[in-house]
C-alpha cells in the first residue's frame, strides 16, 4: 500500500460524503431514491469495471457475463431449487471469477491484443445472451420472478427500497475503495505497466498471467455481487436487459465518461450520467423513446474530444492548478 | 439432404451480402487502423433511410439506392473528419468508444425518428421466388448476391488499377511515404471511410426485402461484420468475401441442423476458434 | 533555387535545428554531412514539409514555402527518397513507379519519365512485375530513386541512400546519382559517408546538433578539422 491510502481514508470528507448519502432513504421520495438507487448500481459496476479496463488497460466486453451470472444464476438457484440467494450470490461470484480467470487464462495463452481481447469477450457476452434465453433453469427468454421481498435479511431481503439503497452505497463504496486499494499497491503498479507496455512489463519481471487474473477475478466477483443485488432489487430478471452487451458498452461508456484508470473517474461518470439517464426516460422515454441513450452517445462524443481524459481528471486538474495559483498568491 | 443444399445455398447467398459489409470495415482498417463499432448502426440507417423514401414517395428500396448512397457517403465523410480524426492514432479505446458513441447517437436518433416498433420496406421483387431443381431461391437473395459480388469486383479493381486506388494502399502499406510522394493522406482517410459507409448503403437495401427493421438491430449487424472481417484476416479482400459466406453458411445450417441454441451459437464458436487458432483469418499468404 | 533562411524547426516544441540556413542552386550536388542525431533528416523532412518551421524561412525559386502543404511541395518538384526507401511492399515495382508520379503535375509525364527510369535501371525494367517487397535491399532503393524521379522532382532529396548497402550497390547509386546531376537535376544528399559523399558533391554542408558546424566546396569541407570535429561530436 503506498502511505497516502490510510491516511485518504481517515479523512472526514468521504465518511461525511457517505453519511450524507445514507440519511437520503430519510429524505427522498421515492423516486427519487429509485434514481439513486441505480445510479450506485452503475456507478458500482463502472468502478468494478474500471479495474480490468481503466487500470489494467484490457476492454472487456464481457463484463455481462458477471452481472448475468450474478443476477441470473442466483435467481434460478433461489426459484427453481430453492437455495438462499445469501449461498446463490456466493456460488455465482464463484462462477464469475471461474469465468473471468478462463478469459484472462485465453487472453494470456494466445496473447490476445487490445483488438482482439475487445472482440473475443464480445463474441463471449452474445454467446452468453443467446445461451441464457435458450436455458430454461436460467428463466430462458422470458426471465424470472423473485419472491416477495417480506424484509427477511436472512433470506436475501432488504425490506424495499431504502434497505437495497443502503446496501448498494456499502457495495459502491466498497468498489471505489478497492480501486483505490488497487491503484496504491504493487498490484496497481504492474497492472498499469501491462496497460502501458505489455512486453516490457513482462521483461522487467511483472507476471501477465497473475496480475491479470487477479485483476479480472476481482473485478467479476465484485460485478456479479453487484448483479445479485440488482436482481433482487428488480424483482424480475430480465436476460434481455441483464445479460445483454449493451449493459457491458454502457458501464464502459460511464468510466470512460468519468476518467478510466482513476479511482473516482467511473463512479463519477454514473453519478453524472445514470440520473441523467434515468429522469429523462422517465419524463421523456413515452413520447421520445431512445432520448436518454441519445444524450448518453451525445456527452461521450463530447467528452472523448473535449476532455480525452475524462471528466474526473480534468475537474482534478482544475482543481489542484486553483489550489496552486492560491498558494503562490499567498 | 435438400435441406442440407438448400442451406447451403441461402447460406452463399446472405453471407455474400455479410461479406459486402466486412468489406467496408476492412477498407477503413486498412487505411486508417480503425474498427468502427457504429458499422452496424450505419447500416440500419441505410435501412432507414430506404423506409423513408418508400414511405414518402413509395419507392422501392433498390431505387432509393440512388439517394441513400450519396447521404451516407456525405455522413461518413463529415463523421471521420470531425468526430474520429481529431482522435485517431490515439488509443484504440478510445477510438471503439467514440464509434460506440456514435453508434448510440444513430440508434436512438432512428428511435425517436422512427419509434421502436419493427417495421418493414417492401420491395417488389421480395416475394420473387426461383425454382431451380429443389432448392427455392428468393429473388431478393439472388440480387443480393449478385450485385455484393459484382461491388466487391468493383471495389478490388478500383483498388488495383486506378490512381485513387493506388493511393489508397499506398497509405495501408507505407503512409509516410504516401504522403512523401503527395499523397494526402488525411484526405484519403476521410474518403475510405466515406466509401465505406457509402457501400453499406447498397449492402442496407441488398439486405432488407422481407426483413423487419428496429432501431435496436445496429448491434447486430455490428458483431456479424465483426465476425467475417475478422474471419477474413481483416484486410484482405478475397478473404473476406469468402469469410461472409462461411458465417452465411454456418448461420443457415445452424438453424437448420442443430439445437436451436448451439445453431445460434455457431457462428460465434466459429469467430471464437478462428481468432484465438488462426488470428491472421481463415485464408493466409504463403 | 532552394534556400533556408535562420530557421528553428522541430517536434512538439522542441527544435531540433537551430538557425540553420542552407541554400542549393539549381543543377547543384549538394551534400548534408553529420553524425548521427545531427539533424539531417530533419532538415529534409522541414523542406518536405513534414516537420513545421518554428522560426525562419524556407525559400523556392523565390517564393517563401514555409506554409506550403507538403502535397503542393511535391507538385512544385521538391521531392524527398525516405531514409529506409520505404518501398510499398504489396505492389509491384511498376505500381511504386506509377505512385511515384501520383501528383497532378506529374501524372500527364508518366509514360516519359518510366522510360527515363528504365533507362537508368535497366534492372527494375526487367521486374516491373515483381512485388517490390520482394527485391533485394539495393533494387528497393533504385525503386525509391525510380519513384522519386516520376513525382517530377525538380529537387531530389535522397535520405541516406547507402545505408544498409553493400559496397557494389553503393558505388552503383552513387554512379545513377552522377548521372543524374550530369543531367542537370538538383540534388541534396544526406549522408553519413563522409569520404564518399564530398568526392561526389559540389558542396557541403557539415550539421553538429542541429547547427550547421561546417560549409563549402567539398574539398575544403573535407581538409576542415572541425568536420572531424563535428562528427566525433567534440
Amino acid at each position: 500500500m503506498r502511505p497516502d491510502f490510510w491516511p485518504a481514508l481517515r479523512s472526514p470528507i468521504p465518511w461525511a460524503l457517505l453519511a450524507l448519502a445514507a440519511t437520503m432513504p430519510f429524505l427522498l421520495p421515492n423516486y427519487y431514491l429509485h434514481i439513486l438507487t441505480i445510479t450506485l448500481v452503475y456507478a458500482a459496476l463502472a468502478s468494478a469495471w474500471n479495474i480490468v479496463g481503466g487500470i489494467a488497460g484490457q476492454i472487456s466486453l464481457a463484463h455481462s457475463l458477471f452481472v448475468g451470472a450474478g443476477a441470473m444464476l442466483a435467481s434460478a438457484l433461489l426459484v427453481k431449487l430453492g437455495i438462499n440467494m445469501w449461498l446463490g450470490m456466493v456460488i455465482a461470484a464463484a462462477a464469475s471469477a471461474a469465468m473471468g480467470a478462463a478469459v484472462s487464462f485465453i487472453d494470456y495463452r494466445f496473447r490476445l491484443g487490445h483488438l482482439s481481447f475487445a472482440l473475443i469477450t464480445m463474441a463471449f457476452a452474445e454467446m452468453a445472451e443467446i445461451y441464457v434465453t435458450n436455458t430454461e433453469f436460467l428463466g430462458g427468454a422470458s426471465g424470472l420472478f423473485l419472491p416477495k421481498d417480506k424484509g427477511d435479511l436472512l433470506a436475501f431481503q432488504f425490506g424495499g427500497i431504502s434497505g437495497v439503497y443502503w446496501i448498494m452505497l456499502g457495495m459502491a463504496a466498497l468498489c471505489v475503495v478497492v480501486n483505490f486499494a488497487i491503484l496504491s499497491s504493487p498490484l496497481g503498479y504492474n497492472l498499469r505497466s501491462i496497460r502501458d507496455n505489455e512486453n516490457a512489463a513482462q521483461a522487467i519481471g511483472v507476471g501477465l498471467l497473475r496480475n491479470k487474473t487477479l485483476a479480472m477475478t476481482i473485478s467479476a466477483v465484485l460485478t456479479s455481487i453487484v448483479g445479485t443485488i440488482y436482481a433482487r432489487y428488480l424483482a424480475f430478471v430480465d436476460p434481455y436487459l441483464l445479460v445483454s452487451p449493451v449493459l457491458t458498452i454502457e458501464i464502459v461508456l460511464f468510466a470512460t465518461v468519468g476518467g478510466l484508470g482513476t479511482a473516482l473517474g467511473p463512479a463519477v461518470g454514473a453519478i453524472l450520467l445514470a440520473p441523467l439517464g434515468e429522469i429523462l426516460r422517465g419524463h421523456l422515454g413515452g413520447f421520445l423513446p431512445g432520448l436518454h441513450y441519445f444524450v448518453y452517445g451525445l456527452v461521450v462524443v463530447g467528452v472523448i474530444l473535449l476532455m480525452p481524459a475524462g471528466v474526473w481528471p480534468s475537474i482534478r486538474a482544475r482543481f489542484t492548478r486553483k489550489n496552486a495559483q492560491e498558494a503562490k498568491a499567498s | 439432404m435438400d435441406e442440407l443444399l438448400q442451406a447451403l445455398v441461402q447460406g452463399f447467398f446472405v453471407g455474400s451480402a455479410y461479406g459486402l459489409l466486412a468489406l467496408g470495415m476492412g477498407l477503413v482498417y486498412g487505411v486508417s487502423g480503425i474498427v468502427n463499432f457504429a458499422h452496424g448502426d450505419f447500416v440500419s440507417l441505410g435501412m432507414y433511410l430506404c423506409f423513408a423514401f418508400f414511405t414518402a414517395f413509395a419507392l422501392d428500396p433498390y431505387v432509393s439506392v440512388v439517394f441513400t448512397v450519396p447521404i451516407m457517403i456525405a455522413l461518413g465523410a463529415l463523421v471521420y473528419r470531425f468526430l474520429i480524426k481529431p482522435i485517431a492514432g490515439r488509443q484504440l479505446l478510445m477510438v471503439i468508444q467514440l464509434t460506440l458513441g456514435v453508434a448510440l447517437l444513430i440508434q436512438n436518433g432512428l428511435m425517436m425518428v422512427f419509434g421502436g416498433q419493427p417495421t418493414r420496406a417492401p420491395s417488389m421483387i421480395e416475394s420473387k421466388l426461383f425454382l431451380v431443381g429443389d432448392v427455392v431461391i428468393r429473388g431478393a437473395h439472388l440480387v443480393a448476391c449478385v450485385v455484393s459480388f459484382a461491388l466487391a469486383i468493383l471495389l478490388y479493381v478500383m483498388l488495383q488499377s486506378t490512381d485513387t486506388g493506388r493511393a489508397i494502399r499506398a497509405v495501408q502499406q507505407e503512409p509516410r511515404a504516401a504522403a512523401l510522394m503527395g499523397v494526402d493522406v488525411g484526405r484519403v482517410q476521410v474518403m475510405t471511410f466515406a466509401i465505406g459507409v457509402g457501400v453499406l448503403a447498397i449492402a442496407a437495401a441488398l439486405l432488407l426485402p422481407g426483413l423487419p427493421i428496429q432501431p435496436t438491430q445496429g448491434l447486430r449487424f455490428t458483431v456479424i461484420t465483426l465476425l467475417v472481417f475478422v474471419l477474413g484476416g481483416m484486410t484482405n479482400f478475397v478473404a473476406i468475401m469468402l469469410g461472409g459466406i462461411v458465417i452465411g453458411v454456418a448461420e443457415a445450417i445452424g438453424t437448420i441442423y442443430m439445437t436451436h441454441t448451439l445453431g445460434q451459437l455457431l457462428p460465434y464458436l466459429i469467430f471464437v476458434a478462428i481468432m484465438l487458432f488462426r488470428p491472421q483469418g481463415l485464408v493466409w499468404r504463403s | 533555387m532552394l534556400e533556408m533562411q535562420g530557421v528553428t524547426a522541430g517536434y512538439d516544441g522542441v527544435p531540433v535545428l537551430r538557425d540553420v540556413s542552407v541554400n542549393v542552386a539549381r543543377g547543384e550536388l549538394v551534400g548534408l554531412l553529420g553524425a548521427n542525431n545531427a539533424g539531417k533528416s530533419t532538415l529534409i523532412n522541414v523542406v518536405s514539409g513534414t516537420v513545421p518551421i518554428m522560426s525562419g524561412r524556407l525559400m523556392f525559386e523565390g517564393e517563401d514555402i514555409s506554409k506550403t502543404s507538403a502535397q503542393d511541395r511535391v507538385e512544385l518538384g521538391l521531392v524527398q527518397v525516405p531514409e529506409g526507401r520505404l518501398v510499398f511492399p504489396q505492389m509491384s515495382v511498376r505500381e511504386n513507379l506509377l505512385l511515384g508520379g501520383y501528383n497532378r503535375k506529374a501524372r500527364p509525364a508518366r509514360a516519359g519519365n518510366m522510360d527515363h527510369v528504365i533507362s537508368l535501371f535497366p534492372r527494375l525494367g526487367e521486374r516491373l512485375g515483381q512485388l517490390a517487397g520482394t527485391l533485394s535491399g539495393g533494387e528497393q532503393q533504385m525503386v525509391a530513386i525510380g519513384r522519386g524521379m516520376m513525382a517530377g522532382a525538380r529537387v531530389l532529396m535522397l535520405d541516406e541512400p547507402s545505408l544498409g548497402l553493400s559496397p557494389l550497390f553503393v558505388q552503383f547509386i552513387f554512379e545513377i546519382i552522377d548521372k543524374l546531376h550530369a543531367e542537370g537535376m538538383t540534388i541534396l544528399l544526406v549522408e553519413q559517408n563522409l569520404s564518399l559523399t564530398v568526392r561526389h558533391a559540389d558542396r557541403c554542408y557539415v550539421l553538429e546538433r542541429g547547427v550547421v558546424a561546417v560549409e563549402g566546396a567539398s574539398a575544403a569541407v573535407a581538409e576542415d578539422p572541425r568536420t572531424r570535429a563535428a562528427y566525433l561530436g567534440m
